[in-house]
């Protein structure tokens, strides 16, 4: 089998921490000795001792002392092992890092420039608020317009019914009528026949009065019908304008 | 200490399977069927005696005098012959190559019983580093199976051999790397 292109190398520094990880497990192993060393000291002193051997106990004792010294010494070196272990571990880690952040920044510069720079920025903002308020003030001028338009065709629809020749038909017919009839006309409250007519979105907005039906017809006020029927006229211009 | 061949410390009390207790058990069957089911049955029992006194390596001659293969109780044990025979069986695909020959095949003196396989313990390895947060960190082997902070670990005090090799799994696959001095290895996982 070849190399495996796949598998990331061993670093020179990987190697370098090897060594003073193997350093540190031999100090381990060699502390692990003493401690046998030292245990099995004990266990001679307390033989001694059962025997009544002092001498050869104190003996022993001392020898332990002594191993024990040693495990002080290399408890400190282990120490001191670790510690640059740990140091060059971290440093490996906070390269990684600082090197994440380098291309992160370059990757923003990059962006930024493709974004055209801070001035193209604030000019497109400027330019897109601009379009914004203009936006804004035309859609009142939609709406009025869109209202005006049915207003229009309001007025056309009541007006536009009948054509000139009918209206003129109906008007002679009520000349008829009025002259049949003797009763006085009531006079026609301001509450009857109101239109209302609404924008869609704003409510109310404007509020028309119907040309009002007469409720019955005078015979006996022919002026008064003749006003009625010139103010019924009037509106419907009023309407046209 | 990592135990190379079969010490055979009771560290706490083995429960042997019923069967043990069955006469029949350590003569060879002659029956084909039932043959195929004794083997089968031994396997388990190498393999559970195994797990339970962390034995990676099996000596035949220590195993043969030890509770594994003889029943003081019932007074009755397995023979030399009928002890390889049944290595020979979980050294086989039908014995779900739980076993492997160590030395000249001439020999068959001892034997890796793989109660976990080297790749089966690559696993548990891998899952502990990974839990350790030790990926792309540098461990000598020495560290892995002799460490304090493995000591909780399953495979804690594991044979050196069976340690390289389910490395060598890893290797093989890519998820780490083997290296350094003779004795002195470290790995690094990816």
């Amino acid at each position: 089998m070849g190399s495996n292109q796949s598998t990331p190398k061993i670093s020179a520094q990987d190697r370098a921490i090897l060594d003073m990880k193997n350093q540190r497990d031999k100090l381990r192993q060699y502390q692990k000795r003493i401690t046998v060393i030292t245990d099995r000291e004990k266990s001679i002193a307390k033989e001694c001792l059962a025997r009544g051997d002092k001498e050869k106990a104190l003996l022993a004792l001392r020898r332990k002392k002594y191993q024990e010294s040693l495990l002080g010494k290399t408890d400190s070196q282990l120490e001191q092992l670790e510690k640059l272990t740990s140091s060059v571990e971290f440093a490996l880690v906070q390269k990684d890092v600082l090197y994440g952040l380098k291309q992160g920044t370059q990757v923003l510069q990059q962006i930024h420039k493709e974004m055209g720079g801070l001035e193209a920025v604030e000019k497109l903002m400027g330019e897109s608020e601009e379009a914004r308020a203009y936006q804004q003030a035309s859609n009142w001028q939609v709406r009025i317009l869109i209202f005006h338009n049915w207003e229009q065709e309001i007025s056309d629809a009541l007006a536009g019914q009948m054509s000139n020749e009918d209206e003129d038909e109906v008007e002679d017919e009520l000349e008829r009528l009025e002259q049949e009839t003797v009763v006085l006309p009531k006079v026609s409250s301001q509450g009857l026949g109101h239109e209302v007519v609404h924008d869609a979105a704003d409510g109310i907005v404007a509020d028309h009065e119907l040309p009002d039906v007469p409720t019955s017809i005078a015979a006996h006020d022919p002026e008064r019908l003749q006003k009625q029927r010139e103010r019924a006229k009037a509106r419907k211009i009023a309407l046209h304008a | 200490m990592a135990t190379a061949s079969s010490s055979l410390t009771t560290s706490s009390m083995f429960t042997f399977p019923p069967t043990y207790s069955f006469p029949p058990f350590f003569s060879p069957q002659p029956n084909a069927q039932t043959r195929s089911a004794q083997l089968s049955k031994w396997s388990s029992l190498v393999q559970s005696y195994c797990r339970h006194h962390r034995i990676f390596k099996l000596l035949l001659s220590d195993a043969l005098e030890s509770p594994l293969f003889h029943n003081s109780k019932l007074k009755r044990r397995l023979s030399a012959h009928d002890a390889k025979a049944v290595v020979d069986y979980m050294t086989s695909k039908e014995g779900d190559n739980r076993a492997e020959w160590i030395g000249p095949a001439t020999e068959k003196a001892s034997a890796w019983i793989w109660w976990r396989r080297p790749e089966e313990w690559a696993g548990v390895l891998e899952a502990w580093v990974d839990g350790t947060g030790q990926k792309g960190t540098v461990l000598t082997l020495y560290e892995l199976v002799e460490g304090e902070a493995t000591e909780s670990q399953e495979f804690h005090g594991m044979d050196m051999e069976v340690l390289r090799k389910s490395l060598g799994t890893l290797v093989k696959k890519g998820k780490a790397q083997v290296f350094g001095g003779e004795g002195q290895e470290g790995v690094k996982f990816f």
